[in-house]
């Protein structure tokens, strides 16, 4: 394109620590972030594998661990759930690759509050650490499960982990969420005070838009959570009775608190909870709208509706938590209340579904790595989502509540579309980020075995679900019909360990490219945003004084002849176009 | 005094040209929030633009934080309402038991955090007067206007907070702990959540206050004051929240 010469801007000056360690580049933060959120799916994973594996084997022997004890299950349990929903799918969609391509794309070149930006990434650090220091007190990790629910998580006495292992939970939550809101501001702030001439908010990227509006939901969000956190902290350490039950025998002792509402902790815990589900999956959802686009070759089909579903689902999100709670005992009106409005998020959700199939009807599609996950995001998003009108039914949920039929249903939807919108953009920005392409053909077989294991593992789980399988039972021996299902685990177990093993396929992928891969050029994929302008990877001051002036929306593409290079069909934002 | 904001000019930029996908907007329109710095670093952006960003800034963390403090009222509210079935006397029990705050030094500490808030605006108002020199690139008096104003909000902020720490030790004297009573706990958490907040924007003026002897450009200090401003008349607002919260809804 004309004036793509990249600016580089010589840093000098400045030593390696404050570089790449205490940088406050917002792109050495987002791969700060980003690596992070590696190392915790790298534990997340291992402990998953650990389940598995004591699911169907409960009394075999693993090399440094010997045989899994039940309260250790509910450790790892509590931590998988814990550091994937945290660490992995919050951090990495939105911190990790928002903080690397928001400025860019928005063409500026750096965060509206780039100190801020550091301080956010060093907290969650250290909550990280706080997290993992749980596997190493006495008593090990708590074992309430990542919703900590009371009086469980409140009462010390109540397990192994429910001491100081409880302790650094809350605590190292209470810091991520400080991190994240203060990382919600600078978000906002740069969407809303930075963007380069000319680009208005309906120019904006889908990507840039789904950060917004997560940054929203994380700063109303996580606030609460917050609040939360410290009252459970004080009903543990300063004798409070927020949440602890009058009359509570725990362990043959009984509790000194009195009056306390257990429902009140789960009332402000998912008043976050379900923001935080769609915190998880709307930077996917961008992404996913985003590559579609790129790879059909097509304009998005309905912009303005993409939008306008994103701001719906962030809305709506924050009425829906009380159908996390149809069995804890609510009044049926409430139920109907919050079961609408569940079964209400089904229309911006069929919207987004319907306009990804219209964006890829009829288009050139280049059947690359990043379009095949993202199109895995769209089967895994439809196969999951199917699940959640079912499961807002309270009449259904009181039969499937609490058993793998939950468990299948926010795995598809949550964990597998979210991990698949992670990678389609680890492998689509590998080489923004790194300057090198990713091999296609590791990649693609890398595809393939997630996303056919993806299904394996957790189709069946309805199966398990409809049958009555309970959640969170550490062994299915001596109950007699749930005994009868292991051979059905013993498959899940199985498919788990193939999709695991593939995953260092991934691994061995993104270091080997980054050393070895072919050199990408500027603008590898031919796209029309604005970080394609800058060389790969992008200077230390992004655009510098060459400011871009957007004259275009950002999903210009399959009309050749537009820009002046005949062979383009693609017209990049701040471009001029033919008269 | 005088309104200088109209010499020095907030430059209007051009509204939004629409636009869409595909849609070329029309030629004059700017788009954009970019505030003028053309993605420059900090250093180049001017007074005006630095001050509406870190403006609206505390704008959006003080929706987090009223968030924080909403979520911590509907707990109460919510608290304020559980019963619990008392098998010995066979009835619904509430847990939640009168509490004698001490109005007096209660009232006390509100007329100075309102003071405070009051000596802070005028101090804000005193740096915006002189920015116009700034602007014009000449060194303005030091501590003219905003010393003696900063200086009192300073002294009746910590004043606040030591008022505060003695309402919590009137309390604790009466032998109502943390742990006493629901009511008691909501107390202390609401009324030391807040103190903390305080504290936050405490070290921010201290800082300002000292800093601006030392080395820190004028308008950074005008900014800083500007934004702890807006922070402090919210804790005020807080303050004045919590303590109708805690005598109206008493239970």
């Amino acid at each position: 394109m004309q004036n793509s010469a990249p600016i580089t801007i010589q840093t000098s000056g400045q030593n390696f620590l404050r570089r790449y360690i205490f940088s406050t580049d917002h792109k050495t933060v987002g791969l700060q972030y980003f690596f992070l959120s590696l190392t915790a799916v790298l534990v997340g994973m291992a402990l998953s594998l650990l389940m598995r594996i004591h699911i169907v084997w409960p009394k075999a022997a693993l090399p440094f661990l010997g045989a899994i004890k039940p309260e250790n299950y509910l450790a790892y349990l509590t931590m998988h759930g814990t550091l994937m929903v945290f660490f992995v799918l919050s951090t990495a969609p939105q911190s990790g690759f928002g903080n690397y391509f928001l400025p860019l794309q928005l063409g500026t070149s750096e965060m509206a509050f780039p100190w801020l930006n550091m301080a956010a990434f060093w907290i969650t650090l250290f909550s990280f650490l706080v997290l993992m220091a749980a596997f190493f007190v006495p008593g090990g990790a708590s074992l309430a499960g990542w919703t900590q629910y009371p009086p469980l998580s409140a009462i010390a006495a109540a397990g192994p982990g429910q001491g100081r292992g409880t302790d650094l939970w809350l605590l190292s939550i209470g810091l991520f969420c400080l991190a994240s809101v203060l990382g919600a501001v600078n978000f906002i702030m740069t969407t809303l005070k930075r963007r380069a001439p000319g680009m208005t908010l309906m120019r904006m990227p889908l990507p840039c838009w789904a950060w917004f509006v997560t940054a929203v939901l994380i700063l109303l969000a996580f606030s609460v959570l917050l609040a939360a956190a410290i009252m459970l902290l004080l009903d543990r350490n300063a004798g409070t009775s927020f949440f602890v039950p009058s009359g509570l025998v725990v362990s043959g002792a009984a509790v000194d608190h009195h009056g306390g509402s257990p429902l009140l902790w789960q009332h402000l815990f998912w008043f976050f909870g379900h923001p935080e589900v769609y915190i998880a999956i709307l930077p996917g959802m961008g992404m996913t709208s985003h590559l579609l686009s790129i790879f059909s070759r097509k304009p998005v089909f309905g912009y303005k509706a993409m939008v306008g579903a994103t701001l719906g689902i962030g809305a709506l999100g924050f009425s829906v938590w009380g159908h996390h709670m149809f069995v804890s005992g609510m009044s049926p009106y409430a139920g109907f209340a919050f079961s609408t409005l569940t079964t209400a998020i089904a229309v911006p959700s069929a919207v987004k579904t319907f306009n990804w199939l219209g964006t890829l009807w009829r288009g050139r599609i280049q059947f690359t790595v990043p379009l095949l996950f993202s199109i895995g995001f769209v089967s895994l998003f439809i196969s999951g989502g199917l699940t959640g009108p079912m499961l807002a039914q309270p009449a259904l949920d009181v039969y499937l509540h609490d058993t793998y039929f939950v468990v299948a249903h926010f795995h598809l939807i949550m964990a597998m579309a979210g991990m698949f919108a992670i990678f389609s953009a680890t492998y689509f920005w590998f080489p923004k980020m790194f300057g090198r392409m990713m091999s296609q053909r590791l990649g693609a077989l890398h595809f393939w075995i997630t996303f056919l294991g993806a299904y394996a593992i957790f189709m069946p789980m309805h199966l398990l679900g409809i049958g009555g399988n309970p959640r969170r039972y550490s062994e299915l021996t001596g109950v007699q019909y749930v005994a009868a299902m292991v051979p059905l685990h013993k498959f899940i177990t199985v498919a788990a360990i193939v999709t695991i093993a593939g995953q260092f396929l991934f691994l061995v992928n993104f270091f080997w490219s980054m050393f070895k891969g072919a050199p990408a050029g500027d603008n590898p994929w031919q796209c029309t945003t604005l970080e394609w302008r800058l060389s790969s990877p992008p200077p230390r001051h992004g655009f510098g004084d060459a400011v871009p002036v957007v004259k275009h929306g950002p999903y210009e593409y399959g009309t050749p002849g537009f820009s002046n290079r005949a062979a383009d069909d693609f017209l990049m934002q701040d471009a001029t176009a033919n008269p | 005094m005088t309104r200088v904001s109209e010499h020095v000019g907030i430059e209007r930029k051009p509204k939004l040209g629409g636009g869409g996908p595909g849609k070329i907007p029309h030629h004059r329109s700017y788009g954009g929030g970019d505030d003028g710095d053309h993605g420059q670093p900090d250093d180049f952006l001017s007074a005006q633009d630095r001050l509406r960003r870190y403006r609206i800034g505390m704008v959006v963390t003080i929706i987090a934080l009223s968030t924080f403090f909403a979520g911590l009222t509907v707990a109460y509210f919510l608290r304020l309402s559980v019963t619990h079935w008392d098998y010995d006397l066979r009835r619904s029990m509430r847990d939640w038991r009168p509490l004698a705050l001490p109005y007096t030094r209660l009232f006390i500490n509100t007329l100075m955090l309102l003071v405070s808030s009051i000596s802070l605006e005028l101090a804000r108002r005193g740096l915006l007067a002189k920015s116009e020199f700034a602007t014009m690139g000449i060194a303005p008096p030091r501590f003219k206007v905003e010393l003696p104003w900063l200086g009192i909000t300073v002294i009746l902020g910590f004043a606040f907070l030591a008022g505060q720490i003695m309402v919590w030790n009137i309390l604790r004297q009466q032998g109502i702990y943390f742990s006493s009573n629901t009511r008691s706990g909501f107390f202390y958490l609401l009324t030391g959540s807040h103190a903390v907040h305080l504290a936050g924007g405490l070290l921010a003026l201290l800082w300002s206050l000292l800093a601006g002897s030392v080395r820190m450009r004028y308008e950074s200090r005008q900014i800083a004051v500007t934004v702890t401003a807006w922070y402090w008349h919210f804790m005020g607002v807080l303050w004045v929240f919590i303590f109708a919260l805690m005598h109206f809804s008493r239970g």
